[in-house]
């Protein structure tokens, strides 16, 4: 079978059943006992067994069935989680990551068997469950039939032809069959072979259907009804079903149908007699109350050979409702949109901005002549359609932050082993969410971040009890939204940044000299971190301090047009905040006159408009400022930042200014520009990378009548 | 757009003949100051007239600024003060080629005048020799063409510069 179509729903699908596992696990750790957790740990590993066995990813999948076999154990209660064991599941899911990031790559998943991996899962199960290794793999392959729900078995694995035996039976249709039992007829096991020649093999299927329904009730089908409708199968099919007729009856009916190669039929029992001492159906039933127990013995079996299937049955029944509810993961309804398409989508809706903005001049310059009224309904309507195409296609291009900072408790956890240091991670904010683009960057800057604090940000235990400090130490990782911005705060309860050996080694590095250093402030000492190459760890670590690091992570961030911003307290612990604009593509802008040019600035940076006189303009150390309510804003004179030849006329000098105040973090500054146009929603393009802009100028824009309009980056200019 | 569409004929007219005469090569000849300059066609796009250009600030004088060509926002430079001559004059015949070097990535130029295509056999070329003066850096060669001189633009390294700025 050609599987290549289906690869990148494997990546996919696979990444998310590994972060599952790896999420769940972690849970398991800290509760050993909770059979949520482990049937869910079940059903993920299941999952993924499956689909590494369909694509044809062998060692993958020897991998994760071992995996599987020690879920198994555990949720079966023949052994119960312990520290060890943890770890080595940590390792395997390191392990099956790597396959499948080489399977990404090169669509191959490697050559490592991972045998010591293997050994020691297997070894778990020799050493802590009295099963022996025959019989653990009998119980994994009973297993799936009847964890999980939604899987199908991946591998035939089974040279019998009676395909019926691998079908799952729900509880109902255990009452079913149980309630057939007790009237006296039987269940038979029927699977049909279709001829290899067969042109439409749902027909024909339909018309076996058709033909046993009059022999009694099919209750279930493998593949399902729908999907054998759908001719979603191969050459044979089975099927579950009651009647009063004999097995001969059956197959003769079946057979009468044309087409069909072969039938075969034969009492259903439950536990088939392959397996006698079927493991896993009595141990299921154990996690339910003991006073349910005595139910089934009461209950006589009618046909003795379905006895062992109707016995547990109910007993299991009541154990699995009640862990069902809590267990079954919550669907995420998702769709998976190719990235392309979308950018083609706001690309269109990039274009009907433009053309309605272009209509908007239009109508303008048309100043009163006409009918303007119906015209300018009609501009409003299209406005509010634009908007609103505008709103859902950015949503669509919108993930929450979980997908990338998941992995981040298990990451913390690692560290805090390799580092012998205690350490907890609070996540808060993990459903905020940015553009997707920015989404998938964002990932290892965060990461370093939080190294950072783990490594260099949080004391040794010893130290942080000789502080007074509680023993473990707390690292919090913060998101939310802040008007237009995503802000995103990795946050440490650890020693903060000494900001004198910051100095010093500056000086010891000749990065400033001793004379700069003394006049810099702690914040211009700080901003040192993330020049290239500098690192205060005494020790270099495995984890950080090798000076490949912050200066990435800045420039990671400002290539994003996001920023970064420092807070400390000495021996308090430091704060790294990451702020990131909430999209990339089309921003509502306040679009202004400088000299006899037009500019956007971006509304969201934007606190107030003043209109201030010109001897409200103070100098405080040669630049100019102005108080308002209480602060002391710096101006700066926009027709001398973007080099503009300067105005004639003497009258300009004692007319009031118009100035924006905007706002970078908690820094202000007062744009001084000549005349105000208006908002207006404006879609960010490139300006190529042949010319090198200025750092203030983030991107430019085109107007409604075509002409193009540079975007002011005020982070820059503050 | 008269002249964009003959353009497209001639694109279409090389690749027809390529097979058959490989040494021939395609040049826009345009007007700079009072000479030729001939531009390979292969790297044109586009040809429009003088649009309006939005100027950026703080950036080398030679690059006029950026102007908006169906919906992208395309660099804009002047081929004249990029070879030392003097200051564009915008006339009726002034036009902007579009030039695209790789995928996506465009920028335009501003020449005072596009005359016409010529195709020129690597015979009637004259490859220029390693050592070039101030002037003839940005050349690749000359080409002859009834009686003509065409200097053939080396676009590359015009643009190369561009970029390192």
């Amino acid at each position: 079978m050609d599987t290549s179509q289906y690869l990148d729903i494997f990546l996919d699908e696979s990444k998310e059943h590994l972060q599952n596992l790896s999420d769940q696990i972690m849970d398991l750790e800290q509760n050993p006992e909770n059979m949520d957790t482990i049937n869910e740990i079940f059903r993920a590993a299941h999952s993924l067994k499956g689909m590494a066995g369909t694509m044809g990813y062998k060692r993958m999948q020897t991998l994760t069935h071992d995996m599987e076999n020690v879920f198994s154990e555990v949720r079966n209660g023949t052994f119960k989680v312990q520290p060890g064991m943890i770890d080595i599941l940590f390792k395997s899911l390191d392990a099956l990551e790597e396959y499948v990031n080489n399977i990404q790559q090169t669509t191959e998943e490697g050559t490592n068997d991972n045998q010591d991996l293997i050994d020691a899962l297997n070894s778990i199960l020799k050493n802590n469950g009295e099963v022996k290794l025959d019989d653990s793999a009998q119980s994994a392959e009973t297993a799936p039939a009847q964890a999980s729900t939604a899987e199908q078995p991946a591998q035939d694995e089974d040279a019998t032809k009676e395909k019926w035996q691998k079908i799952k039976i729900t509880d109902t249709e255990k009452m079913l069959i149980e309630k057939a039992n007790s009237e006296g007829l039987k269940v038979y096991g029927v699977t049909v072979y279709v001829e290899e020649a067969c042109v439409l093999k749902a027909a024909r299927a339909f018309l076996v259907f058709k033909a046993l329904e009059k022999l009694g009730e099919i209750i279930v089908s493998s593949p399902t009804a729908q999907d054998i409708e759908d001719e979603k199968f191969e050459l044979t099919f089975s099927l579950i079903f009651i009647s009063g007729g004999t097995a001969d009856e059956i197959k003769e009916a079946v057979k009468s149908v044309s087409e069909i190669e072969e039938a075969y039929c034969s009492e259903y029992v439950i536990a088939a007699p392959a397996q006698p001492a079927e493991p896993e159906k009595p141990v299921e039933s154990k996690p339910a109350e003991e006073t349910v127990k005595a139910a089934p013995e009461a209950k006589a079996a009618p046909v003795p050979a379905a006895a062992p299937a109707a016995k547990p049955a109910p007993a299991a029944a009541p154990a699995q409702s009640s862990a069902k509810p809590a267990g079954k993961p919550v669907v995420n309804r998702t769709v998976r949109v190719d990235i392309e398409k979308l950018d083609n989508l706001m690309n269109l809706v990039s274009e009907l901005i433009i053309a309605k903005n272009s209509l908007i001049s239009a109508t303008a310059a048309d100043d009163g002549k006409g009918d303007t009224g119906s015209v300018n309904e009609q501009i409003e309507y299209l406005e509010s359609v634009t908007t609103n195409l505008h709103e859902s296609v950015m949503k669509v291009r919108m993930v929450p932050i979980e997908s990338v900072v998941a992995k981040f408790p298990r990451m913390i956890r690692d560290l805090s082993k390799k580092l012998n240091k205690k350490m907890e991670l609070y996540m808060t904010g993990e459903d905020t969410e940015l553009d997707r683009t920015v989404v998938d960057e964002i990932g290892d800057p965060l990461m370093h971040m939080l190294r950072n604090s783990a490594d260099h940000g949080l004391e040794p235990n010893d130290v942080r009890i000789a502080n007074g400090k509680p023993e473990v130490g707390s690292i919090f990782l913060d998101a939310y939204q802040d008007g237009n911005n995503v802000v995103i705060e990795v946050r440490d309860d650890g020693g903060g940044i000494n900001v004198e050996a910051v100095r010093n080694k500056a000086i010891e590095r000749g990065t400033v000299t001793p004379e700069q250093a003394e006049t810099m402030t702690e914040k211009e000492i700080i901003d040192l971190l993330f020049l290239p190459s500098f690192s205060t760890a005494k020790k270099v670590s495995d984890v950080s301090g090798r000076g490949v690091g912050l200066d990435v992570v800045k420039s990671k961030i400002e290539s994003l047009s996001g920023e970064v911003e420092v807070k400390n307290r000495y021996g308090e612990g430091s704060s790294w905040i990451i702020r990131l604009p909430l999209t990339l593509a089309i921003i509502q802008a306040l679009m202004v006159v400088i000299g006899d040019e037009k500019y956007a600035i971006a509304l969201g940076s934007i606190q107030t408009i003043e209109d201030v006189l010109p001897e409200d303009i103070k100098l405080v150390q040669a630049k100019e400022v102005i108080h308002i309510r209480g602060t002391v804003i710096p101006i700066i004179r926009m027709d001398k930042v973007l080099d503009m030849p300067p105005k004639e006329g003497e009258d300009n000098k004692n007319k009031n200014l118009t100035v924006i105040i905007v706002k970078k973090g908690e820094k202000q500054a007062g744009l001084v520009v000549d005349e105000l146009i208006g908002q207006q929603e404006v879609v960010i393009k490139s300006m190529g990378k042949y010319i090198k802009v200025p750092k203030m100028i983030s991107g430019a824009t085109i107007l409604g009548n075509g002409e193009v309009a540079l975007i002011l980056d005020t982070n820059a200019l503050i | 757009m008269d002249e964009v569409r003959t353009m497209d004929e001639q694109k279409r007219n090389v690749s027809l003949n390529r097979p058959v005469e490989r040494d021939t090569t395609q040049f826009i000849v345009t007007q700079l100051g009072g000479e030729q300059y001939g531009i390979d066609i292969k790297y044109i796009s586009n040809i429009i007239r003088m649009s309006k250009i939005t100027r950026v600030p703080r950036v080398p004088n030679y690059i006029k600024g950026v102007i908006n060509v169906r919906g992208v926002v395309i660099p804009t430079i002047s081929l004249r003060l990029k070879m030392g001559l003097p200051e564009d004059e915008v006339t009726k015949k002034t036009r902007i080629i579009i030039l695209t070097l790789e995928q996506h990535e465009s920028i335009g130029v501003l020449v005072d005048e596009v005359k016409e295509v010529v195709t020129l056999d690597e015979e009637h070329i004259e490859r220029m020799g390693y050592e070039k003066d101030d002037k003839e850096r940005y050349l690749s060669g000359v080409g002859k063409s009834d009686g003509k001189l065409i200097s053939l633009l080396d676009i590359t390294s015009v643009l190369a510069e561009v970029v390192d700025v």
